[in-house]
């Protein structure tokens, strides 16, 4: 082998350890469909494309490593597949399969040190929640806890390592999705341990229909986002806040406000200092403060994907648009002809959860490639 | 030429389109209802049997803009604030009693909650299901705030109409592209047509066995079945605007119109299985009306309903 095939070679092998802060960018991880056809894309700062894989189905969330240039991206739930991907390349490092009966549910995270990747699943035939957990060094599955409830959808892993999940609350029929209990539906917002030991657990009495989906951390809060599977003539609060240990706060914008996101809310980001609710169904999305006040409204037809950036949050809509919202207003940053689908991911530092900081991992210097 | 020509057309199919609908269906339909409902609100008189006619011609007038829900109806509640309903637990009726004994003025009126506004609240004075006392303040303040609501929506789309004029135009962030403003018409639409199979059809048509003409749109002022036709012949005339070669939606239009003209009008007659059934009818013929109209119009127009908006998760 000649010395620069070596160097080369070697430099592949090396090149997918980069961190976040080696790669500086993509600052995001979207799905979206264009034709026919799906893709989950590396979005910079200012939501231009960097890189694009096709995925086998439509896409849903992804969730990001902590420290690696690395993220899962997962397929829209009942989900068959999630695949591995190199963030400096775009290209997929592995393809991960639930279990025989089980499904994806469209949402996964890692563990504080990225050693453990844990999927939201749902057993197929009763849609009972599993949290599933997969070793990282090469993407095996070392064993599954139950979520405590029924439908899991995301879940987030807190900075202390405790894990959040959303108990969704719907049965749905393992192949076309159609909803099965909502007349009995329960959803509810639970906390487990590191290691999947139940801790805590919160449901909403008043309010069974309202299906807990989404979550954000701010805080010493969970933030966690609600659609409404009642009357939809009933104004309900799309927002909870529940700093575990207490009564979860429910969050109504005032007046006809309460209209405004029709029940739905897509996805949730915060800052240090606001919580954003989008509604694709109501063409808006919604800023609250972190004691859950409506601050702003603004509209927007078919805007769902939402992360928290540097310069406060970036959105994203189904008409290829990425958008920079704040109190104010929104601001288009670019436009694609993607249409983006549900949910925007924050990849590397931009958020309060984020690591500790993490010394490099040892790097090739240009000059030794020149050979 | 000839080939140019057509690539230029295919280029910009909507802008014509979106223009018209701007100009002929939406400002003509909120300055009509801006001026009906001054024309109610200068009527010097409370007396509910004077008040009444003024009161159909301001519910008349609305029908063709309510499925507008867009923009200036989304301000300040704006749209709500015309028609709060449905209101499954009763809120307008029991904060308007409240209200009769001290009533707010104009500007006091439009910090009120929406369920004390608008149509509804109008309706239920004027077509009082149990007798209501010195209702004549109340009447009044609630028919100058309908006035300044429908003013404020006539007004909001002068600007709003022109951002759709200039949707795609530099500096034009409501409608980046000339088809966004095309796609946010054809959306109404779909929706407009949903919204009158799923709440004014569907809630009081309930179920075969447990009928709820109680729940009806307009039930005191016997307006639930006229509003149905109503809101058809405005979603017939939203779709043909936007594209006015569109065949099997305007077949599916008229069957539908067909069946609300041979309705009962009584809403409460429902409770009849044959009349019922009639309803459950013509529900369906509306679902297959936005399906048709979807099919046809989306392609023909070069846009979709909204990615995330059609199927959540």
């Amino acid at each position: 082998m000649q010395r620069r095939t070596f160097l080369a070679t070697l430099a592949a092998a090396m090149a997918p350890r980069l961190t976040w802060a080696d790669i500086g960018a993509p600052a995001f991880l979207a799905a979206g469909k264009r034709g026919h056809d799906f893709f989950l894309h590396g979005l910079s700062a200012t939501g231009t494309s960097l890189f694009h894989i096709a995925l086998p189905g439509r896409g849903h969330a992804a969730a990001a490593h902590p420290h690696l240039a690395e993220a899962v991206a997962f397929a829209r739930r009942p989900g068959t597949f999630a695949l591995v991907i190199d963030c400096a390349t775009g290209e997929t490092r592995h393809r991960l399969t639930p279990p025989a009966g089980v499904q994806f549910n469209g949402h996964g995270t890692y563990s504080l040190d990225g050693a453990l990747l844990m999927t939201s699943e749902v057993v197929a035939e009763t849609s009972e929640g599993r949290i599933g957990v997969w070793d990282t060094a090469r993407y095996t599955r070392l064993t599954d806890w139950p979520s405590h409830g029924i439908g899991p959808h995301e879940i987030k892993r807190l900075p202390d390592g405790r894990l959040a999940v959303a108990n969704g609350g719907i049965k749905t029929d393992p192949v076309d999705r159609t909803k099965l209990n909502i007349p009995d539906m329960r959803p509810n917002l639970t906390l487990l341990s590191e290691d999947g030991e139940f801790l805590d657990q919160i449901d909403l009495p008043d309010l069974r229909q309202n299906s807990i989906r989404h979550l954000a951390l701010q805080g010493d809060a969970i933030a966690f986002a609600m659609q409404w599977e009642g009357d939809p003539a009933e104004p309900v609060p799309q927002l909870g806040l529940w700093a575990p240990g207490k009564a979860p706060t429910l969050c109504t914008p005032p007046g006809a406000e309460a209209f405004t996101l029709q029940g739905y809310a897509g996805s949730i980001a915060a800052t240090e200092t606001r919580i954003l609710i989008t509604s694709p169904k109501g063409g808006a999305l919604m800023l609250f403060d972190a004691s859950g006040q409506h601050v702003s409204t603004h509209h927007r037809p078919d805007l769902c994907g939402a992360a928290a950036s540097s310069g406060g949050f970036t959105v994203t809509d189904g008409q290829g648009v990425v958008w920079s919202a704040s109190d104010e207003g929104l601001v288009p940053l670019a436009t694609d002809k993607t249409k983006w689908d549900n949910h925007l991911v924050a990849l590397g530092c931009h958020t309060t959860s984020c690591p500790p900081k993490h010394f490099h991992l040892v790097q090739i210097s240009s000059g030794g490639l020149g050979g | 030429m000839r080939a140019t020509f057509l690539a230029l057309a295919l280029a910009t199919p909507a802008v014509a389109d979106t223009a018209t609908v701007v100009q002929d269906h939406v400002r003509p339909g909120f300055t009509a209802f801006a001026n009906a409902t001054r024309a109610l609100a200068n009527i010097d008189s409370c007396d509910p049997d004077v008040l009444r006619g003024a009161f159909h011609g301001v519910y008349d007038s609305w029908m063709p803009v309510a499925h507008l829900t867009l923009g200036p109806a989304e301000e300040d509640g704006r749209g709500l604030a015309v028609l709060f309903w449905p209101d499954p637990k009763g809120s307008g009726w029991k904060a308007q009693r409240a209200l009769l004994a001290a009533p707010p003025t104009v500007e006091e009126m439009a910090q009120q909650s929406v369920a004390v506004r608008g149509l509804p609240a109008l309706e239920r004075l004027l077509f009082p299901t149990e007798p209501v006392e010195n209702a004549c303040p109340l009447i009044q303040v609630t028919a100058d705030d309908l006035a300044a609501t429908a003013a404020a929506l006539a007004a909001g789309w002068g600007p709003y109409g022109d951002l759709m004029l200039t949707a795609g135009q530099p500096g034009n962030d409501r409608f980046l592209k000339p088809e966004e403003a095309t796609q946010a018409l054809f959306t109404q639409l779909a929706t407009g047509l949903e919204t009158l199979a799923d709440r004014r059809i569907g809630r009081p048509l309930g179920t075969f066995d447990k009928p709820r003409p109680d729940l009806a749109e307009a039930r005191a002022s016997h307006r639930s079945i006229r509003n149905i036709t109503l809101s058809l012949v405005a979603l017939k005339d939203l779709a043909l605007t936007l594209n006015p070669d569109s065949p099997k939606t305007l077949a599916a239009f008229d069957h539908a119109i067909g069946l609300a003209e041979t309705l009962d009008p009584d809403i409460d007659r429902i409770t009849d299985p044959q009349a019922w059934l009639k309803l459950e009818i013509l529900q369906q013929a509306v679902r297959a009306t936005r399906d048709t109209a979807i099919a046809e119009l989306g392609p023909a127009l070069g846009v979709e309903l909204g990615f995330n908006s059609a199927d959540g998760d």
